[in-house]
């Protein structure tokens, strides 16, 4: 009775886009209660959708909830085809509207109190907002690649704005602003580079499918029926898309620079949306995915490539959102690398008819899933958290600081919270998502080209003690040790509005992890059982099977041992203070810091790119233009023009030279008759 | 027997009448001249809506004798069908709408006002006639008023654009006559009737079907060129960015909306219909220039430091997408850039309004002059925003479905001839549009505010500027919610248009 | 009856002389003149030819030709004299104003 309704989740905050965009500034608090209303509107739709969903038959006999309706319809001679809008519901979904539009939510109420100071422009912003959460919940819950395709879109377009939203009248002045316009060019045209791609891998699916409903693209008659490399094709550009919204390796780099919007946007951006898409499309594309086990090894590389490099990025950067930002890609490389490598056992296991394999490769979904969620919690958590640190200090660099734990006892609690979780902390959730994704990884290493998955896991494993040193070191440089400069003007802890979604996210950072124990990785996962994907119930594995699988894995221990490690080293270094990190990079000077520092030399490679190649073609293109084109056409011009004059000159006004003129060619005129005559012989 | 109006016929000489009376109004009365334009092409735009609500276009057909001597046949015969009501529709409205926007214009508004509405007439001969005849005449009627236009309104090089426009387009004219002629005394030497030339729609398309292959090519030839010119596509463009910088902003948009399309138009309306063979022999060269003008006006965009110039070579670009469509020579490339050039009307106009409110409210349209104008302007600024993400294909308004599937319909066409990688080309574009359109909002709406323009002048819209770009906005959101309602008159026209010959 | 031939040599004679003088002499007025010989010679080719197919069609164009004639010498030398009144001269080589 609810599900009928699922097409109100995205539209829900449309409405209040549209609203708050025309009379925001008639409204209190810019129409900031109204975005509220609307998220809160949404989630509970979503809660209720949910609930039926899994209540329902159709989530038990593993398949999704779909309604749609025909948008426009399109017939030709060579073919015909017919674009739907609709929803389709199923355990994915359901989890991602759950938690993005619960964390929106949370976002949204902590905004009240961060942007309380940004007067007329909070219309703005809350308008931008409610239409990136409805971009988001759009993107979810549509039942073709088209609509999905508008929503994501509509959600590049949305983090645009809001990564620019100080891009003019910047409180800290015009660098700022300039800054921000930039940052936010680089994140629109990085990611609709990936978009193009996915653009792209649009055309063939919808050549080859002739059609882009997910209920048509799933079905395995119709997988069958199409050339399996032309699958690999769509399926690789596709991935483009998800390398550019989800910051992948090599397409990461406008993620860290996007940190010049306001904190809450990076929140959003980090936790609830955006970022979330690409892992999300790899999900639930994951059937065509599969088809093609290198396309998943590609996948998997990729996600393990980039959780390496992103994680080596934070290690010493000073920028509180930007050491953030940096484990964003890395935790969002684990997820990609958990969808590769779960996908690329399960592309095997299709292959060979193997349930085995194709159980062990859900895993790994299921995996990935799980860590989505999980980072959802503690990455909205620590993102807010460093907001309200920065809403207290008024500064972004972690040198300035310092001791602000006795300021901010919420704040500093609740980041500590997440701090442990996404370092992977036994028992909390981080802990729970992370190993599972590492489990899944070594699952493909009996497979053909093991040894790549045995690499990607050292990088991985290698990545978990990283992420728990620069988590800590983050921790500790914030809120422990002598006060910087900046925390002595601490405004002491953050107004209620702000803390109260901190204590709340708190709890499902530590605990959402668990929902594994409690029939997740049977809720949300893929299975096959030869005819077609199962989507949710009976194909997953129970809690059991995940505490058995590991608790008895020794390298489980090991990583938990590196995680400890991490922790402990950061403690020495900027809490005791016993160990001089200087003693490891020549104070700054090494080659390995500068590599990190400068990001791998990223930012340059891309600006150089674009200056040389794009800049300078169209200087080119330019030039050719101006000089040869319409060189010619001014050329041609001006020498009719010329030709004029010069033969204008033949008019000289004296009557004998026309005369002679007229006479001579009447002559030549009759000698050339005279001729015809004679040699046509006649008439 | 119920009395037929002739809508078509009224539509044609509502603006004519408009044209004649406002250029009588001259001195005390020229203040006045915009109510009754707008009068004028306000009634035109309202009646054009009704063939919107028609169930059959062929209802509207009328045909009057008019030169029916010494063997030659021409009439003024009107008619619509899919193809010419959606252009129909993008004019009459365009020059409502520009009216509206130039409501403040000081400098002889009676003139301007005679121009406007003469070049209407024009444009809706040229979509509406069913004559080549008349087809020409019309063609040639949209020329002079538009070089009056550049050469009275303009900047500071008017002259020379005026005259470069002039002689170019012309000299491009008379090729495509040329090629008319040899249709119609063709026409008539096959179809008989005792004429020398037949230059009615009908005789033509009756025999065409019996031109030879030789005959199609080389006519094919002289009238795409013809065609090509005005769209314009790479290498005969460069008349349009000069145009487009001197011409005024109510000038610019009629010429990017609507004139253009008439090279689009007569491609489709003539050289694809009349002229299979010949469009099968062009094929590959339309494809490439097709392509050519696609990257090639996507990168010359980038360099330009002139907003409007940079607009103007994006025309150019987004024209090139309707060459592609048209070139795949498939029902699915033709509807689709029917949908294109009817989104790139809408777009553009809000395009070059907007770069007309930046020379006029800013002082100057030099990128690298401004800065930070979404302080002063947030209005303005809420527009360009919108055109710009409009034109470089946000999904959910009209620019993306023309390109989504345009570029479609090329990849079906590259699967067929096996060179899949073509489509990087147009994917290279879409990057790009978005590359010179971020950029460029970049460096003028955001951040540091300017100090090289006269900031104290800096206004935003007026109400008549705002209403008339709220318009076109609000079309470009529906017409891309509900492509259905522009693509469903369209497939009347297109489906089963591509013949035999050509698949 | 004397022959055709007879009648065209006189006139190809005559149109010589016209144009040699047309072509040599600087004076407008004996140009003028000259044109008169070259308009007479075909006048005589006109008449000859009317007389010897017997038809009138030749001596109509005749008149036609003598009318125009008249004409443009009452023209040409309006002409001529309003640019001897201004330039003092009739020497065409020194009339040469109209050119480029």
């Amino acid at each position: 009775m609810f599900i009928e309704f699922s097409w109100l989740i995205p539209l829900i905050p449309l409405l209040c886009f549209v609203i708050i965009g025309f009379f925001g500034t008639k409204m209190h608090e810019g129409g900031g209660y109204l975005a509220i209303a609307g998220a809160a509107v949404s989630t509970l739709i979503a809660v209720l959708v949910s609930y039926e969903y899994w209540t329902s038959a159709a989530f038990a006999s593993g398949v999704p909830y779909v309604a749609s309706m025909e948008w426009f319809a399109f017939t030709s001679t060579t073919g015909s085809f017919v674009m739907n809008v609709g929803v389709y519901i199923d355990s994915l979904a359901c989890m991602m509207m759950l938690f993005s539009s619960f964390i929106s939510l949370l976002i949204f109420i902590y905004s009240v109190g961060y942007m309380s100071h940004e007067g007329n422009k909070k219309r703005r912003y809350y308008a931008e907002v409610s239409l990136f959460l409805s971009g988001m919940l759009g993107l979810v819950v549509s039942s073709n690649f088209l609509e999905m395709f508008i929503f994501w879109e509509i959600m590049g377009l949305c983090s645009y704005l809001l990564i620019g939203f100080w891009s003019f009248k910047h409180p800290e002045g015009d660098a700022a602003s300039i800054n921000a316009a930039s940052a936010a060019k680089k994140a629109f045209l990085v990611t609709r580079l990936g978009d193009v791609s996915l653009m792209g891998g649009l055309f063939v699916l919808l050549y080859a499918f002739q059609s882009l409903d997910y209920t048509v693209l799933f079905d395995v008659n119709n997988i069958a029926a199409v050339d399996s490399n032309m699958i690999a094709l769509a399926m690789l550009l596709v991935f483009g898309g998800v390398i550019g919204k989800s910051a992948q390796f090599p397409l990461h780099d406008w993620l860290p620079d996007a940190m010049a919007g306001p904190t809450t946007v990076s929140a959003l951006i980090h936790a609830a949306t955006m970022v979330k898409a690409g892992v999300y499309l790899t999900a639930r594309a994951f059937p065509l995915f599969v088809q093609v086990e290198y396309v998943m090894l590609f996948v998997a590389v990729i996600g393990g490539v980039t959780a390496f490099i992103a994680a080596t990025m934070a290690l010493n950067n000073m920028n509180i959102k930007k050491v953030l930002a940096f484990s964003t890609l890395s935790q969002l490389g684990y997820m990609i690398l958990g969808l590769g490598a779960g996908g690329y056992v399960m592309a095997i296991g299709i292959k060979h008819g193997d349930p085995a394999l194709i159980a062990a490769g859900a895993a790994g979904y299921v995996a990935a899933c799980l860590h989505m969620m999980n980072h959802a919690f503690f990455k909205a958590l620590l993102f807010l958290g460093s907001g309200s640190v920065i809403h207290a200090v008024g500064t972004e660099d972690m040198r300035q600081m310092g001791g602000l734990a006795k300021h901010m006892p919420i704040t500093s609690k609740t980041m500590l919270i997440g701090s442990l979780s996404i370092a992977g902390f036994p028992l909390l959730s981080g802990f729970w998502s992370k190993d599972l994704i590492l489990e899944s990884v070594m699952d493909a290493f009996t497979e053909p080209v093991g040894w790549v998955f045995v690499i990607l896991w050292t990088l991985a494993v290698i990545t978990a003690l990283m992420t728990a040193f620069y988590m800590f070191r983050m921790w500790y440089m914030t809120f422990h040790g002598e006060e910087g400069h900046a925390a002595k003007h601490c405004h002491g802890e953050s107004p209620r509005t702000m803390t109260l979604p901190l204590m709340i996210l708190s709890v499902f950072a530590a605990a959402s992890g668990l929902l594994i124990l409690f029939g997740f990785g049977d809720t949300v996962c893929i299975g096959f059982d030869g005819t077609k994907f199962i989507v949710g119930n009976g194909h997953g594995h129970d809690a059991m099977y995940y505490l058995e699988h590991i608790f008895t894995n020794v390298y489980t221990y090991v990583t938990i041992l590196l995680a400890l490690l991490g922790i402990y080293v950061a403690y020495l270094m900027y809490n005791k203070k016993t160990l001089n990190p200087g003693r490891f990079n020549k104070e700054g000077q090494s080659f390995i810091y500068r590599l990190f520092a400068n990001r791998w030399w990223f930012p340059e490679f891309y600006d150089q790119l674009s200056l040389k190649l794009g800049y300078g073609t169209a200087c080119g293109v330019d030039f050719i233009d101006k000089q040869i084109i319409d060189g010619t056409v001014n050329g041609l011009s001006s020498s009719v023009v010329g030709g004029g004059e010069v033969l204008s000159r033949a008019q000289t006004g004296n009557l004998h030279s026309y005369a002679g003129v007229v006479v001579g060619g009447t002559i030549i005129l009759a000698v050339i008759a005279v001729a015809l005559f004679y040699f046509m012989g006649g008439i | 027997m119920e009395v037929q109006i002739p809508l078509l016929t009224i539509l044609l000489v509502l603006p004519f009448i408009g044209a004649i009376a406002t250029l009588f109004m001259g001195g005390e009365r020229a203040k006045s001249a915009k109510y009754v334009a707008g009068a004028f092409a306000g009634i035109t735009a309202l009646l054009s809506l009704l063939l919107f609500f028609a169930n059959d276009l062929s209802f509207y057909d009328e045909c009057y004798g008019w030169i029916d001597t010494a063997g030659l046949k021409m009439s003024f015969a009107l008619g619509v069908d899919g193809l010419s009501m959606l252009m129909v529709f993008l004019t009459s409205v365009t020059v409502f709408l520009v009216i509206l926007f130039s409501a403040a214009e000081k400098d002889r508004p009676n003139y301007f006002h005679t121009l406007i509405l003469a070049m209407e007439v024009g444009l809706l001969g040229v979509y509406m006639a069913q004559d080549y005849f008349l087809f020409y005449i019309m063609w040639e009627l949209t020329l002079v008023p538009m070089y009056f236009m550049i050469s009275w309104y303009g900047g500071p090089r008017r002259h020379y654009a005026a005259i470069k426009f002039f002689i170019y387009t012309h000299v491009a004219s008379l090729v495509m006559l040329i090629g008319i002629f040899a249709l119609a005394f063709n026409a008539a030497a096959i179809t008989g009737g005792g004429y020398l030339a037949d230059f009615s729609f009908a005789a033509v398309a009756a025999a065409s079907p019996l031109f030879g292959t030789t005959f199609q090519i080389l006519v094919f030839g002289l009238l795409f060129f013809g065609f090509a010119v005005k769209m314009p596509i790479v290498p005969f463009h460069t008349w349009l960015p000069d145009a487009h910088v001197e011409a005024p902003t109510g000038g610019s948009v009629i010429l990017a909306a609507v004139m253009l399309k008439m090279g689009s138009y007569g491609i489709i309306r003539v050289c694809l219909e009349v002229l299979p063979e010949g469009a099968v022999w062009w094929q590959p060269i339309v494809i490439l220039i097709a392509l050519l003008s696609i990257v090639y006006g996507a990168f010359a965009c980038i360099a330009q430091t002139d907003l409007k110039k940079m607009v103007a070579f994006s025309s150019i670009s987004h024209m090139g997408m309707v060459l592609l469509g048209i070139g795949c020579l498939s029902d699915a490339g033709v509807t689709f850039a029917i949908f294109q050039m009817f989104a790139h009307g809408l777009i553009t106009t809000v395009l070059f309004m907007v770069c007309g409110l930046t020379g006029h409210n800013a002082g100057t349209r030099e990128i690298p002059l401004l800065g930070g104008l979404a302080a002063k302007m947030p209005i303005y600024s809420a527009f360009m925003m919108f055109g710009f993400m409009a034109s470089l294909g946000l999904p959910g308004l009209v620019g993306f479905w023309g390109e989504f599937g345009v570029i479609f319909s090329f990849y079906e066409y590259t699967v067929s001839i096996d060179m899949i990688w073509l489509i990087i080309f147009c994917l290279l574009s879409l990057l790009l549009t978005s590359g010179y359109y971020i950029w460029a909002m970049q460096r003028t709406l955001f951040g540091k505010e300017t100090d090289k323009i006269d900031v104290a002048h800096v206004h935003d819209v007026s109400l008549s500027e705002g209403l008339a770009l709220g318009v076109v906005c609000a079309l470009i959101a529906l017409f891309g919610l509900w492509p259905d309602l522009a693509l469903g008159v369209i497939q009347t026209f297109s489906q089963g248009f591509i013949s035999g010959v050509m698949i | 009856m004397i022959p055709i031939e007879f009648f065209l040599i006189f006139g190809g004679i005559l149109f010589a002389i016209g144009a040699y003088g047309v072509l040599t002499k600087t004076n407008a007025i004996v140009i003028l003149m000259c044109i008169e010989l070259m308009l007479n010679a075909a006048n005589i080719n006109f008449v000859a030819f009317a007389a010897y197919n017997g038809d009138v069609l030749g001596q109509t164009f005749v008149m036609m030709t003598i009318v125009v004639a008249a004409a443009e010498v009452a023209v040409g030398i309006a002409i001529l004299l309003n640019a001897y009144k201004s330039k003092k001269t009739t020497d065409v080589d020194e009339l040469t104003t109209m050119r480029w």
